[in-house]
C-alpha cells in the first residue's frame, strides 16, 4: 500500500499500526477467497468492509484473529507475529474481540454468566470482580434487568448487544464485527448500530464487516471495497461514496439501497 | 363353583410356595435383581467414561485432524465391539482374557457390559458434540479459550444435556441386556428365575414373574427418561 492512500487515515486514527496483513492467501480447494491482501489497521480507526456476498469480506475478517487459517501470508498484531505457530494464539485473541452474525451467546449460560466466563477463567479474576464488571456493562447497554435470563429469552438485538459487551469485558484493543446485524429483524438493527457508534465514539479501534451503508457513511474512518478477494479500493467513506473509482464499486453502489 | 376356586387356589398356592419359599427360592430372585442392577449401573458407569474418551478423541480429530493415531484405534474398537454379538464379547473376555484368572463373575460382566456399552455410548456423546452449533465453539475460540477450555465449558455441558435422554435409554437396553449373563453362570435376575425352572420343573411362575420385574423396572426407567426429556426441553425455551 502507498503512503499517499494512507496519509488521510492516519490522520484520523492515532497513528499507531494495530494490525499488519502481509500477502495474505486463503485456498478453498479451487476458490481462492483472498488474494494477497495486504493491509494495515491503526490504532483508533472504524474500517467498515463492503463487497458483494462471495467477495471475502467475512474470510478477511475470520483471518485477523485466525479463526479461518490462512494458506500463506502474515498477520501481526500488535507488534506480534500471530501466524507463527509458537507465537500463543489464545493469549492475543483475549485482545481482539469478535462479534457474529448470529451472536453465538452460550444458551446454557444465564446473561451475566455469558459476560462473566472469559474474564473469570482467562484473566483469573475473582466472580464478584467480574460480576460487578458484567453489571457495569449491562447498565451500558440498558439490560441489567436482564442478568439472570437466559439467550433464550432475549431479542435478536438485546443477544447481539450482549453479545458485544461479552467481548468488551475482556477489554479488547480491537473489535470484528462480522454483518452483526445481518441477522435481525429491521426493527431491531438500529439498537445494535447505535451501540457501535457509540464504541465508535469513545475511540474502540473496529473492523466490520457489514451492509449497512448508512453507517459505513456516518461511522467509518475508511471504508475497504472487496471484491473477488482483493481490497479493490478503499477510500474514506465521502470520498468512497460520492466519488467511486472502480468499476466493480460503482456497479455495487448502484445496485445497494444507500 | 366355589370347589372349582378352592382347587385353583390350592393350586395356585402351591406353585407360589413351590417357586418361591420353599428353600428361600425366592432368594433366587432378590438375589439375582441385586446382580442385575450392580451389573448395570456399574456397566453404565464404565461406558459413560469409556464412551467419553472416545467421543472426544474421535470429534477432536473430526475438529482439528490431531489424534490421528488414537482416533484409528478407536475406529477399530467401535468396529469390533458394535460389529459382534454382546454374549460372544462376554464368554470371550470371562474363558479367553480371564480364563486363568480367578476373577469374580460379577466384575467380568461389568467389564464386558461397561466395554461393549462404551461403544455405543461413545456415538451417542459424539452426536452429541457434533450436534452444537460450531458458532459456539468459534465464539469460545475468539474470546481466547482454548481448544479444550472450549470444549469443557461451552460444547461438552451442551452436549451433554441434549444425549441425556439417549443415555437413559442405552441404560434401558443395558438393563435388558444384561440377562445374558447366565453364559458365565453368573446368577442374575433371568438365571434366578431359570435356576427356580429347573428345581420345580414348572416354568410359567419363575419365568413370568421375572419378566414382569424386568418391565416394571423398564417402565419406571423409561418414565424418569421422559421427565428429564420434558425438565430439559422446558429449560430450552
Amino acid at each position: 500500500m502507498t503512503a499517499e492512500i494512507k496519509s488521510k487515515e492516519v490522520v484520523i486514527a492515532d497513528g499507531a499500526e494495530l494490525i499488519r496483513v502481509e500477502n495474505l492467501n486463503k485456498h478453498y480447494n479451487e476458490l481462492h477467497a483472498l488474494d494477497g491482501i495486504t493491509e494495515t489497521i491503526y490504532k483508533g480507526e472504524v474500517v467498515v468492509v463492503i463487497g458483494p456476498s462471495g467477495s471475502g469480506k467475512s474470510t478477511f475478517l475470520r483471518s485477523l484473529n485466525l479463526l479461518e487459517v490462512p494458506t500463506s501470508g502474515k498477520i501481526i498484531f500488535a507488534g506480534v507475529d500471530i501466524t507463527d505457530p509458537k507465537t500463543d494464539l489464545n493469549r492475543h485473541r483475549q485482545k481482539m474481540g469478535m462479534v457474529f452474525q448470529h451472536f453465538n451467546l452460550f444458551p446454557h449460560k444465564s446473561i451475566l454468566e455469558n459476560i462473566t466466563l472469559a474474564p473469570v477463567i482467562l484473566q483469573g479474576m475473582k466472580k464478584e470482580e467480574a460480576n460487578e464488571l458484567g453489571m457495569k456493562l449491562l447498565q451500558r447497554v440498558g439490560l441489567q434487568e436482564k442478568a439472570t435470563a437466559y439467550p433464550s429469552q432475549l431479542s435478536g438485538g438485546q443477544k447481539q448487544r450482549i453479545a458485544i459487551v461479552r467481548a468488551l469485558a475482556m477489554n479488547p484493543e480491537v473489535m470484528l464485527f462480522d454483518e452483526p446485524t445481518s441477522a435481525l429483524d429491521p426493527e431491531m438493527v438500529g439498537e445494535v448500530l447505535d451501540l457501535m457508534r457509540e464504541l465508535a465514539r469513545d475511540g474502540m479501534t473496529m473492523v466490520v464487516v457489514t451492509h449497512e451503508m448508512g453507517f459505513a457513511k456516518e461511522v467509518a474512518t475508511r471504508v475497504l471495497f472487496m471484491d473477488e478477494g482483493k481490497i479493490k479500493e478503499q477510500a474514506a467513506p465521502l470520498e468512497f461514496f460520492e466519488n467511486p473509482k472502480n468499476p466493480r464499486l460503482q456497479d455495487f453502489l448502484s445496485k445497494v439501497l444507500i | 363353583m366355589q370347589a372349582w376356586v378352592a382347587e385353583k387356589w390350592t393350586w395356585f398356592s402351591g406353585q407360589i410356595y413351590d417357586n418361591f419359599i420353599k428353600d428361600d427360592r425366592y432368594l433366587y430372585i432378590t438375589n439375582g435383581l441385586k446382580a442385575t442392577l450392580v451389573i448395570t449401573f456399574s456397566a453404565v458407569i464404565l461406558g459413560i467414561v469409556i464412551g467419553f474418551l472416545i467421543a472426544t478423541i474421535r470429534s477432536t480429530y473430526d475438529k482439528t485432524g490431531k489424534l490421528k493415531f488414537a482416533n484409528a484405534i478407536c475406529s477399530i474398537y467401535l468396529t469390533v465391539i458394535r460389529g459382534t454379538p454382546v454374549v460372544v464379547q462376554l464368554l470371550i473376555i470371562y474363558f479367553v482374557i480371564f480364563g486363568s484368572v480367578n476373577i469374580s463373575k460379577i466384575i467380568v460382566a461389568i467389564i464386558a457390559f461397561g466395554i461393549n456399552s462404551g461403544a455405543y455410548v461413545a456415538e451417542i456423546f459424539r452426536s452429541g458434540i457434533m450436534s452444537i452449533d460450531e458458532g459456539q465453539f468459534e465464539a469460545g475460540r475468539s474470546l481466547g479459550f482454548s481448544y479444550v477450555q472450549t470444549m469443557r465449558y461451552i460444547v461438552m455441558p451442551q452436549a451433554f444435556k441434549n444425549v441425556l435422554p439417549a443415555l437413559g435409554n442405552e441404560f434401558i437396553v443395558l438393563l435388558k441386556e444384561t440377562s445374558v449373563a447366565g453364559y458365565i453362570a453368573l446368577q442374575d435376575l433371568a438365571k434366578g428365575g431359570d435356576i427356580i425352572r429347573s428345581r420345580t420343573f414348572s416354568a410359567f411362575f419363575p419365568l413370568i414373574t421375572v419378566a414382569i420385574i424386568y418391565l416394571i423396572m423398564v417402565i419406571i426407567f423409561s418414565r424418569l427418561v421422559k421427565l428429564l426429556e420434558r425438565r430439559l426441553r422446558k429449560s430450552d425455551r
